[in-house]
């Protein structure tokens, strides 16, 4: 069910396209907004979170609501939205430091499949209420998505690059 | 005889307690149902229904692994010629049905409603095999309802002891039957899963099974899709790695990210020109990254820019231009993103960078970066 290349049905219409589509309107606002000049690390910082967020919720937005991590992250967005102001900062920390802690967890034990689908389960937007056959899938499809976003980036990057 | 010769073969390849212990079973099952198919018709069969119960075991032996069900029937029938005795032959097909109901088909699923269906359609392909085994000895006209139920029963016994066997017809069997019976309307409501020899049949574990079985499928194409994961075995290992792997694409979403917003953007993406550029530079793609935190510690502690220009010819081979242009932009920016940590807290974090090119050790010290970065 997973080689169906559903994304790939009309090369216009495809996953890649439509998040490239949307990322780079995403890019142009930011930078339309940010004084690109100023150097200064709280800018960049400032900058880089919101090119994160832009470039996740646009690969959420090009994968509608199919799939449950996207609908998951697309929750997670609009929710992060309402509480904007106070609760940004906090949001930011706390995925870090679950991150930075699950890392160490990360040895097998007779009958610790359960830790690893439980790290899985906090990678995966949406994980903790899949059992573990969808987890299985979403990891697939996330994985699959990831990719196609980090290669778009890359090759924006490059871009920037070649013509500056 | 052909079935003498089919019951030796059967019986070397079963091993004696399996056989003892499937023969008790079905020696047990066998007088269940014949009880019932004795009280059901009024006929006087209860001498020829003993005299079958004497010989379950090798019956099913030989009946488990013929391949072809009709000869099989055939083969039973013509064995069955030396039990003649007052025996009926089964035209009644209400009769059969009714044996088939009464049996105890199992086939995993407990549920009395799933008997009902299952033995129905079941019974039907016996019906058709049974059928022609009539045609074919018409001599036997006169033979007995336990006859044909014997073998009726005895085939879906079989296709339990199949499901208990690992025989792979067996599953085939059961679906064809489904299939091909037209007088049964319902679809079996079960889900065919493959026993294996020597498991348990009831319905949790079936069902067990299926669903490690679908888990087993989704880690194979997980497998895939991961690069290196094909070589590991074990799901634990795998899922580290497929668990490495996503968190080393999302932090490179991170990176990409931190460069983009570092990088002086142009105003104008121009989609046209960033899909021309595609096409040429997919196979480039994946080399970046794992060049990348290489560059990073060597512009710090070389500061030698002939290496990273070799690097990236390495990999541009298709677009020479790149080479040296990116190599020079690459630097800056990075640069110029350390730099500020340096100013912020020097150089223990770019020493942090040049240990070692693995993503998850870069990743938590990139969040000390960005939060000092924050502060």
């Amino acid at each position: 069910m997973m080689n169906t290349p559903q994304q790939v049905k009309n090369p216009s219409t495809s996953l890649k396209s439509r998040f490239i589509t949307r990322f780079l309107g995403a890019l142009t606002k930011i930078n339309a907004e940010d004084p690109i000049s100023s150097p200064s690390p709280t800018r960049i910082f400032q900058r880089y979170r919101r090119i994160k967020v832009a470039s996740n919720k646009s690969m959420a937005y090009s994968v509608r609501s199919r799939r449950i991590w996207s609908r998951a992250m697309l929750s997670r967005f609009r929710s992060r939205r309402s509480a904007f102001s106070g609760r940004r900062s906090s949001v930011k920390t706390t995925n870090c430091t679950t991150i930075n802690v699950t890392i160490n967890e990360n040895k097998t034990a007779k009958g610790g499949l359960d830790m690893q689908t439980d790290e899985l389960r906090e990678l995966v937007p949406g994980g903790e209420a899949m059992d573990v056959c969808n987890l299985l899938d979403e990891t697939a499809h996330y994985i699959k998505c990831l990719t196609t976003q980090v290669q778009v980036m890359r090759k924006i990057v490059d871009f920037c690059h070649l013509s500056k | 005889m052909e079935s003498k010769a089919g019951t030796t073969e059967t019986r070397s390849n079963i091993t004696a307690s399996d056989g003892d212990q499937v023969a008790a079973l079905e020696s047990l099952q066998f007088t269940d149902e014949f009880h019932r198919l004795i009280l059901a018709p009024p006929s006087d069969n209860a001498t020829s229904l003993t005299a079958l119960l004497e010989l379950p075991a090798s019956r099913a032996l030989e009946l488990l692994h013929s391949p072809a069900s009709a000869k099989l029937i055939a083969a039973s029938a013509s064995s069955f010629e030396a039990l003649k005795g007052n025996f009926l032959f089964p035209s009644n097909t209400t009769l059969i049905d009714q044996a088939a109901r009464s049996s105890v088909f199992a086939g995993g699923v407990n549920n009395t409603n799933n008997k009902s269906n299952a033995p129905e359609t079941t019974s039907n392909n016996a019906t058709l095999n049974l059928e022609k085994a009539v045609k074919s000895e018409p001599a036997e006209t006169e033979s007995c309802q336990p006859l044909v139920s014997d073998p009726a029963v005895e085939k879906r016994n079989f296709k339990r002891k199949d499901r208990e066997k690992k025989a792979k017809g067996s599953t085939k069997k059961s679906k064809t039957a489904a299939n091909d019976s037209s007088d049964g309307p319902e679809k079996l409501p079960y889900v065919h899963v493959r026993a294996r020899r020597g498991e348990a049949t009831d319905s949790h574990s079936l069902a067990e099974r299926a669903r490690r079985e679908k888990i087993n499928a989704r880690m194979k194409l997980l497998q895939e899709l991961v690069p290196g994961c094909n070589k590991i075995s074990g799901t634990a290992l795998v899922l580290d790695e497929i668990i490495n792997h996503v968190q080393s694409l999302q932090n490179q979403v991170e990176f990409l990210s931190m460069r983009l917003a570092a990088v002086n953007p142009r105003t104008d993406f121009n989609l046209n020109s960033i899909f021309t550029t595609e096409s040429g530079s997919l196979p480039d793609s994946n080399f970046p990254s794992m060049v990348m935190p290489l560059i990073w510690p060597e512009v710090q502690v070389n500061g030698n820019k002939q290496q990273h220009q070799q690097q990236w010819q390495f990999d541009a081979l298709q677009q020479p231009v790149w080479g040296r242009e990116v190599c020079n932009n690459y630097i800056t920016p990075e640069n110029s993103l350390l730099s500020y940590d340096s100013s912020a807290n020097s150089v223990a974090e770019v020493e942090l960078f040049s240990s070692n090119g693995q993503w998850t050790t870069n990743k938590q010290r990139c969040m000390q970066i960005k939060l000092k970065m924050e502060l």
